[in-house]
């Protein structure tokens, strides 16, 4: 069975991407930029030496889930939430849900995913993916990341949903259960930006938000010293334009995408300075470009030299000034 | 950034990335992964690389086959442990180039689960008689 009236639509993330697919199909006309922009998505960390990471890493959005809850919170959405100690029961749970036409989210570990193609498998527990249908022992899927409804044979499906490991899924799935006829866009998008200021300028912890972002800066230059050989650290500098372009950001480690939500949230809020502040954060995201285009520039070439780490990480510095001053100014304007 | 600045070909991997349109608003596209157009060949020259590097550190006995498969698929004891279920000091006991003749049929079973590769390949990647 599949549920024939549900559009997939590629999306910059897989979780604002299910959270917005799912909003759409059941009614509620909203953008993924939107979704992005009211739950706060855009953060910065670096985590230096984690036990559940084999080298240092940084992640551009805010924590997995939270985007769901924002936007429950700042909507008045419902979803309908449910985790799994038993396989069986999860699977069962989300065939009930199939035949009942009720297309849901799943978390999966994105390593597990038959359809991705070889290169871009990696362990990660916080992939999220629409079930919208099963044919035998086949699920049909609509994953924000292809262009087209995908298969997932159940056995690959119950490795993802049910992997252990660092922020393991644990069979977790929702479904928006509860959508309101309307909502107050102005209170949501505010209270959106003032938590996205607050995540970047005002948290406490000195690996989260611009002090991340210098952390960074400071740290790469180390990382000659943790990579076992050249190979390696080229690999681990490619990635980071990997982690900024391609794994679901929209762009520029999200600036991109939260850049159009300002846009958008100016015209709705009526408040034009937001677009200036829209074609600003344009421009700190093409500087993350170019910093990224930079890493997998010098990776390709084996390039990486201290000077080279250098570079890297005064760009770096230059990114966390420029964010530092925007988020500072963002702030004001939504006061 | 503008739309010519991001398009890449690589249809075996699309993205969406958000860019500024000719009229000033910003939208979405759906274009190529540029990493993987341009640096492909790059990433598999490297897997290859390091599949070989670590099979000769199996074969000089220095890791054992959990090991080849644990850095390969860039994962931390502690993570493979939480998710083989185990405690670390098993996993670290498993890990050791001796340990694997010491792993259970049970755990061999999970390890070939976690690392999504059959227990057969695991073995024959262990004694070196791969194909």
């Amino acid at each position: 069975m599949i549920i024939e009236n549900y559009q997939h639509k590629m999306a910059a993330h897989c979780e604002s991407g299910s959270i917005t697919s799912l909003l759409n199909y059941a009614g509620m006309k909203i953008t993924e930029p939107m979704v992005f922009g009211i739950s706060s998505g855009i953060f910065f960390g670096y985590f230096h030496a984690m036990k559940s990471f084999a080298f240092p890493t940084f992640i551009v959005r805010n924590k997995p889930g939270q985007m769901r809850k924002n936007i429950e919170k700042r909507t008045g959405v419902k979803f309908y939430t449910k985790e799994f100690k038993n396989q069986l029961k999860g699977q069962q749970a989300l065939d009930l849900l199939i035949s009942k036409g009720i297309p849901s989210a799943a978390q999966v570990d994105f390593f597990y995913l038959d359809y991705v193609p070889s290169w871009e498998r990696v362990h990660l527990n916080v992939h999220f993916i629409v079930v919208i249908g099963k044919d035998g022992d086949v699920y049909k899927v609509s994953d924000s990341y292809f262009p087209h409804l995908v298969d997932l044979p159940a056995d690959s499906m119950n490795k993802g949903r049910f992997a252990q490991g660092n922020m393991s899924p644990k069979g977790f799935m929702f479904y928006p259960g509860f959508v309101p006829e309307s909502f107050n866009y102005e209170k949501a998008i505010r209270r959106g930006i003032k938590k996205a200021c607050f995540n970047m300028l005002s948290i406490p912890i000195p690996f989260l938000g611009i002090k991340g972002i210098r952390l960074f800066a400071k740290k790469i230059t180390d990382w000659p010293s943790i990579a076992r050989d050249t190979e390696h650290l080229s690999h681990e500098v490619m990635k980071i334009n990997i982690l900024l372009e391609d794994q679901g950001t929209g762009g520029a480690g999200f600036r991109f995408m939260y850049a159009t939500f300002l846009q958008q949230a100016s015209e709705i809020i009526h408040k034009p300075e937001l677009k200036d502040l829209a074609r600003e954060l344009m421009e700190i995201g093409d500087g993350w470009r170019e910093f990224s285009l930079f890493a997998a520039k010098l990776g390709k070439n084996r390039d990486l030299g201290p000077e080279k780490f250098q570079h890297l990480s005064n760009l770096l510095y230059q990114r966390a000034e420029k964010e530092e001053d925007f988020f500072k100014r963002l702030s004001k304007t939504i006061k | 950034m503008k739309e010519k600045d991001v398009l890449a070909e690589f249809p075996e991997q699309q993205v969406i990335v958000y860019i500024e349109k000719e009229d000033g608003t910003y939208d979405a596209i759906q274009t190529g992964s540029f990493i993987s157009a341009n640096y492909i060949d790059d990433f598999f020259l490297k897997r290859k690389n390091l599949e070989k590097a670590l099979q000769e550190k199996i074969e000089k006995r220095e890791i054992n086959a959990i090991g080849y498969y644990m850095i390969y698929e860039d994962l931390t004891i502690s993570e493979l442990a939480a998710r083989m279920g185990l405690m670390k000091w098993t996993v670290r006991k498993h890990l050791r180039p001796d340990g694997f003749g010491k792993i259970s049929e049970a755990a061999l079973k999970k390890y070939s689960m976690v690392f999504n590769v059959a227990s057969e390949e695991i073995v024959s990647r262990q004694s070196g008689n791969r194909k």
